[in-house]
């Protein structure tokens, strides 16, 4: 084994040659020694085994630096994802398309023309990521990246006010011990406090400040959602190389999929919608292109139908595409199954194929 | 940030000089090349790349602010976070008026007022902070030629007599009032670029462009093959310069825009419509009939436009002299309408249930 040919190679591509010369070799070592010597290929691959471990020490360094392995069974992940929790949204509509609110190590994509409320419902599950876990959340923190400056602190404040009192209304209905004290720490100024806010004015403090995610996940181990309002705004101006363009979304995919998984975390992004020209007639389609539809598994259309918002889960592994109705209001929870913010329009569910 | 030289990003002096011979000079460079690519280029290993991608990203990162210290930072200066309109109702549903630090806009059709608006909002940024006003200057791009000196003032003597009780108050007021016309789109992009020495130099808070729309139909015909794709880059553009200026300056930014006429041909085009605020044909008391396979009526400057604007005010005619004025779009108000006419001092809310009663009893009198 030729070791001063593997170190200068210390790249991907070096190492997926370096590998397949490795595995030529050793597919010939295996086949070749059970021919040779005699021997089951299941013995002759144990002794090349104790020799390689023999030869390489610990310089076998895991791709991607994260030091976790990323397989395993299904059977593994199933357990996962069974005891894994999700982002609740408070609007049980919703929740129920999504199959139980947003889920965590997945990317959720909301596209909406303007106005529409794709802020509004980050802003919402920024503070529903913080719920506790004794009334149904996961208790963690959440990272809101803005590129267009929508986001507003008042709105926050009234949101958050609205989850706590949500909150005590079912504490004091329940009367278990262990609400009380998580209340204690869930008040206004935790949960802004775990608001983890970067304003970002172009693409390239957008490239940066994904970049630097994974070191500011490992610092703040506890954040389980991060939010991009706008992956499409810094992109769509001053790009005449479209393929630049694609090759820096598919990027920011990537490295968003590897600190989803390393972190349990959800990702969302907002994006808008742009008026595509056909032959007779113009559609509106989610921006950024045919091939960033890729990017996210799970995507949620918001439009409307006349005065009626609806949302309409467009792409997802696991969930059937459905419509819902829902509203934007001022939070004012009234009872315990009441939504804080977003109702439920009466009689309003409609399936779309 | 992105034009950030690399030196500053505490690069070393010969890897600086490495990159810049493949004409990477600034963190934008850097940061668009692929892992390979820059491998190839400074010759380092995978992971020593890592590190310097880590230490470019950080000269070139946003701050970090949790939501508690923006809130504190605002309770300090709560009074300069809107602009009052002094349009009681209107203030109310708006949580305190225009907002500063962030785009709004003013659509309605020709004659409605969008000018009187944008003037007589002149006037109240110019007020001392205890009348509700931001005590700054104002710069007023024109595109129409549709500011009147004379209307300006006679807004501000008749809205506020006790304050302008001597020409020489007028007068002062009529100078910190900065007008610029520009007349073609590439005019207005150099001089939204040239904003922020302005800003400065002149204390100014509040910036008003009437109007975006007139320039852009102007000079894009969209129907023309390219012409979308211009016209969402130029717009783009000017609104995200107009954005950074708002938000560093914590100033509102005023722009008015008008309304298109889209004839649709089928159902198909009905996709193309933002937001059931923004079809004036919806709205109630319009004029226009609910023709919807026909014809309806819509902000122009397309939907890319109305992503990057955060609050929409829309003014239209309701039955002479009295007008309407909806909030389509705002992050913390819902559909509101209200009703105003256009008097000597300016926009003058009214309650139509009032002027409806007092109607009756005049009719029940005769």
């Amino acid at each position: 084994m030729d070791h001063s040919g593997r170190r200068s190679a210390d790249t991907d591509g070096c190492k997926w040659d370096a590998g397949k010369r490795r595995d030529s070799v050793r597919w010939c070592f295996v086949l070749l020694a059970s021919l040779e010597i005699g021997i089951s290929r299941e013995e002759a691959l144990e002794a090349l085994q104790v020799v390689r471990q023999e030869c390489h020490g610990d310089t076998a360094r895991t791709p991607g630096g994260s030091g976790a392995t990323r397989k395993c069974t299904a059977l593994e992940l199933l357990e996962e994802e069974q005891t894994q929790g999700f982002i609740i949204t408070f609007c049980s509509a919703l929740d129920n398309i999504l199959g139980g609110g947003v889920q965590l190590t997945k990317i959720t994509e909301i596209c909406g023309a303007p106005g529409v409320g794709k802020t509004q419902l980050c802003m919402q599950l920024a503070v529903d990521v913080q719920i506790p876990e004794c009334f149904g959340g996961v208790a963690g923190e959440a990272v809101f990246i803005d590129t267009e400056g929508s986001f507003m602190v008042d709105r926050v404040v009234d949101i958050a006010a609205a989850c706590v009192q949500h909150c005590h209304l079912i504490a004091e209905a329940q009367q278990e011990e262990d609400h009380g004290k998580a209340l204690e720490t869930f008040s206004l100024e935790n949960i802004l406090s775990h608001i983890y806010y970067f304003r970002c004015r172009d693409y390239t403090e957008l490239l940066a400040q994904v970049y630097l995610l994974p070191e500011f996940l490992s610092e703040h181990s506890k954040v389980r959602l991060v939010v991009i309002d706008g992956i499409a705004f810094p992109f769509r101006h001053d790009f005449e190389d479209l393929a630049l363009r694609t090759r820096l979304l598919n990027g920011l995919a990537q490295q968003l999929i590897i600190t989803a998984n390393d972190h349990r975390a959800a990702v969302i992004l907002t994006n808008q919608m742009t008026t595509r020209i056909g032959q007779s007639q113009s559609t509106l389609v989610p921006a950024l292109g045919e091939s960033w539809g890729h990017a996210a598994t799970v995507r949620l259309i918001f439009h409307w139908d006349n005065t009626q918002r609806l949302a309409t889960l467009y792409k997802s592994p696991s969930q059937k595409e459905s419509t819902i109705a829902y509203d934007i209001t001022v939070s004012v929870p009234v009872g315990r199954d009441m939504p804080s913010w977003v109702t439920l329009s009466p009689g309003k569910d409609c399936t779309q194929i | 940030m992105a034009a950030k030289k690399l030196r500053r990003a505490q690069l070393s002096q010969e890897m600086c000089e490495r990159l810049s011979r493949y004409q990477i000079t600034t963190c934008q460079d850097f940061l668009c090349l692929s892992l390979l690519e820059l491998m190839k280029v400074t010759g380092q290993s995978y992971y020593e790349v890592q590190k310097l991608l880590c230490k470019v990203s950080r000269a070139c990162a946003p701050k970090m602010q949790t939501a508690y210290e923006m809130k504190l930072r605002k309770s300090v200066n709560p009074s300069s976070a809107f602009l009052s309109t002094t349009l009681h109702s209107l203030d109310r549903v708006l949580h305190g008026g225009v907002p500063c630090g962030s785009l709004t806009e003013i659509t309605s059709p020709p004659g409605c007022g969008k000018t009187q608006f944008c003037i007589m909002l002149s006037v109240l940024a110019t007020l001392p902070v205890s009348m509700g006003g931001l005590d700054g200057a104002v710069i007023y791009i024109d595109t129409e030629s549709a500011f009147s000196a004379e209307r300006l003032i006679e807004i501000a003597a008749n809205r506020f007599p006790a304050y302008y009780d001597s020409d020489e108050k007028l007068l002062c007021m009529t100078r910190s009032i900065h007008l610029y016309r520009e007349l073609t789109c590439c005019s207005v992009l150099k001089r939204i670029m040239s904003l922020e020495e302005e800003i400065i130099l002149k204390k100014v808070k509040l910036v008003i462009i009437d109007s975006v729309a007139s320039v852009v139909r102007k000079e894009f015909d969209t129907k023309l093959q390219g012409n979308l794709a211009e016209r969402s880059n130029f717009l783009t553009r000017g609104a995200s310069v107009l954005k950074y200026l708002a938000e560093e300056f914590s100033i509102p930014v005023i722009l008015t825009n008008q309304i298109t006429t889209a004839l649709s041909s089928g159902p198909g085009v009905r996709a193309d419509l933002v937001s059931p605020a923004d079809d004036l044909s919806l709205s109630e008391g319009s004029s226009v009939s609910g023709k919807r396979d026909s014809a309806y009526v819509t902000a122009a400057l397309g939907n890319t436009w109305s992503h990057s604007v955060n609050t929409r005010l829309i003014l239209q005619y309701h039955d002479l002299p009295t007008r309407q004025l909806l909030v389509a779009k705002s992050p913390v108000a819902p559909f509101s309408t209200f009703f105003y006419t256009i008097e000597k001092s300016g926009l003058v809310l009214q309650d139509l249930n009032l002027m409806k009663s007092t109607l009756l009893f005049q009719s029940q009198d005769e």
